[in-house]
């Protein structure tokens, strides 16, 4: 329970004494305007551009990997930050490809967040081609999970309201 | 006497000379900084040395707090 | 390659089932694999998949569902459980600025009493406006990432004094004795920067799902004062940002009577299950007609399943020697019965769809990676 950092809020320490703290409220956020005019005072024309530019910055590093010793139709992957939510689903629906002769995943390490799938095929497509497969074949099962799901939402409550929108 | 007894702290690290009430009154109270204390029976604000004895001036309470910074404390809530 | 054959339905039927006996269980893992079965096709399609796919719904309040899924592997289902546990994001307090806490409660366990108060606001705000915070570069000053679009601030601010109008000779109710002698959740004050405003405007304000969460307990001369801010964050970072209090499913048990079981034996069937699992009814011409077993057994009690869906699989009838051979229990290996308790920032029924969207878009983003690792 104890926090993993408890640090003093940075206050210039005036010969030791408590002094009040007056001059940085703690909760001191500056909001977007604010922060524009920090950067160098762009008239806050759009003020959803900060929002989406702090957003894009983010690049998402490569997290496949394909391990070495790998060939064309025996491949193992790495997969950085997933587990076995992913790691099972994709291994039945991999499963599923009547090309696939072999497909099964592990997390090698509790503590490393990495997890690892194997995939050996039959001669004629190659284990890349299955994951790819198998990653869409997962998205087309999700959307028909999605809207059967709300359909009989909708039938059960009496409604007919539209499924919601965001994310 | 035993090695194990209890011995007052004092300025002077001399082991115990050992007469009479350990009660230390024989050190000089002006001694060591002063430190403010909270009665937490009255609330009343006192200060007290090292060798003070540990008592409200006011209503005798044995329970004195020291005051809680006024600087703020930054803590995660995990 | 032989050509594809068509399993019988009871066929078919038979292999969703997970035998359950008196010690053991039978046939736990998914066969529906090509190749399992020789001549049959077991391939993955969109089409056979859409036709098997149902969903029933049993309960669907505000904050509390319960649904079947049939005709889904384990491995999906439990994606969706451990996605709604783990992966859809909440708002939670996340920092503590402690400017005074004289109560008897410890400033880092006051933190973490309040990290854990679940809060709601409006859907718009959440969901749109409110972005991920990420913590600044090293040697970055500390509100350098903070904005009104990825922090919401909140105060506490209660002092506990005495309350004259309470005689202290009758009274004994710190409550009634002292003003604010209990602080509660709803004592927490939203305090909205910048676009905030507008997005959580009057009722869409960012209040505690439930105002009265006991925070702490004070006595006259005691005071906390603080302000906190709040971020996004996921269940596997820390569970106060879990959206669910429990997001489990169980498999739908099956009670097979394969021989009747009837007179005295049939309550005493009844009283093995759940109630309302094995009804006691009258043996009638017709059963005795469709069914050889019951013939010259009209007008005797006979033990029927009623609700197999209610049954605990407790396995206390294959404990018993009279019904030995005449019942067979197991669940079916395909029907996940779902049940969701929100925490209040969403809605029950949202929460399961956004957790397939987050399956979908996490294939999505590492399709892209896969074609990326090739190039």
């Amino acid at each position: 329970m104890a926090p993993r950092s408890k640090t003093r809020a940075d206050v210039p320490e005036e010969a030791g004494d408590d002094a009040t703290m007056q001059d940085a409220p703690p909760s001191h956020q500056p909001a977007a305007d604010d922060a524009e005019d920090a950067e160098g005072g762009e008239a806050g024309d759009d003020e959803m551009n900060e929002a989406e530019d702090y957003e894009e910055e983010e690049e998402e590093p490569q997290r496949v990997k394909l391990l070495a010793g790998s060939t064309a139709t025996a491949a193992s992957f790495e997969f950085a930050d997933e587990g076995h939510t992913l790691g099972n689903a994709l291994r039945y629906i991999i499963m599923k490809n009547p090309d696939v002769e072999f497909c099964a995943y592990a997390i090698p390490h509790p503590s490393e967040a990495k997890m690892n799938i194997r995939i050996q095929t039959y001669e004629g497509t190659t284990a890349i081609d299955a994951l790819q497969k198998g990653l869409q074949d997962l998205q087309e099962l999700c959307d028909v999970v999605a809207e059967k799901f709300w359909v009989s939402r909708n039938e059960f409550m009496g409604e007919s309201t539209p499924q919601p929108s965001h994310a | 006497m035993s090695r194990e007894a209890y011995q007052v702290p004092s300025t002077s690290g001399g082991a115990y000379t050992g007469s009479g009430a350990p009660g230390a009154r024989d050190l000089s109270l002006s001694e060591g900084p002063l430190m403010q204390y909270i009665c937490s029976d009255c609330a009343v604000k006192m200060s007290l040395r090292k060798n003070d004895p540990i008592r409200c001036k006011e209503c005798g309470g044995r329970v004195l707090y020291k005051e809680r910074t006024k600087r703020m404390v930054q803590f995660e809530a995990r | 390659m032989r050509p594809t054959t068509a399993p019988s339905e009871a066929e078919l039927d038979s292999r969703k089932i997970v035998g359950i006996n008196k010690e053991t269980v039978t046939d736990v893992t998914s066969t529906d694999f090509p190749g399992h079965y020789p001549g049959e096709d077991n391939s993955w399609d969109i089409n056979t998949f859409s036709s098997g796919f149902n969903v029933q719904f049993h309960q669907n309040e505000q904050f509390e569902a319960s649904f079947s899924l049939i005709g889904i592997d384990a491995s999906l289902a439990n994606a969706f459980r451990r996605i709604l546990i783990s992966e859809i994001p909440t708002l939670a307090i996340e920092t503590v600025f402690i400017e005074n806490n004289t109560s008897v409660i410890q400033d880092e366990v006051l933190a973490h009493r309040l990290g854990l108060i679940p809060f709601k606001g409006g859907k718009e705000g959440l969901l749109d406006f409110l972005k991920w915070w990420r913590k600044p570069e090293p040697g970055a000053d500390q509100y350098s990432t903070t904005f009104d679009f990825n922090t919401v601030s909140l105060e506490l601010n209660v002092e506990c004094t005495k309350n004259p109008a309470a005689d202290p000779d009758v009274e004994s109710d710190p409550a009634k004795l002292y003003h604010h002698a209990n602080v509660y959740a709803k004592d927490i004050v939203f305090t909205p920067e910048g676009r905030q405003s507008q997005y959580f405007d009057g009722d869409k304000a960012i209040a505690p799902v439930n105002p009265d969460i006991l925070i702490a307990k004070l006595r006259p001369g005691q005071e906390i004062r603080l302000s906190m801010h709040m971020h996004k964050g996921v269940g596997s970072d820390h569970a106060k940002f879990s959206p669910v209090a429990t997001a489990s499913y169980r498999l739908m048990p099956t009670i097979d009577i394969v021989k009747p079981i009837l007179g005295a034996d049939a309550d005493k069937f009844a009283r093995c299950f759940a109630p309302g699992v094995v009804a006691v009814e009258t043996v009638t011409r017709e059963d005795a007609a469709r069914d050889d077993a019951y013939e010259g057994h009209v007008g005797e009690r006979k033990a029927v399943v009623k609700d197999p869906m209610r049954d605990t699989v407790s396995r206390e009838c294959l404990r018993h020697k009279e019904f030995d051979g005449k019942v067979k229990l197991g669940r079916r290996r395909d029907h996940f019965i779902f049940a969701i308790e929100s925490t209040g920032q969403w809605d029950s029924d949202e929460l399961f769809l956004e957790s397939v969207k987050t399956l979908k878009l996490k294939c999505k983003r590492l399709e892209k990676q896969v074609v990326n690792m090739v190039r």
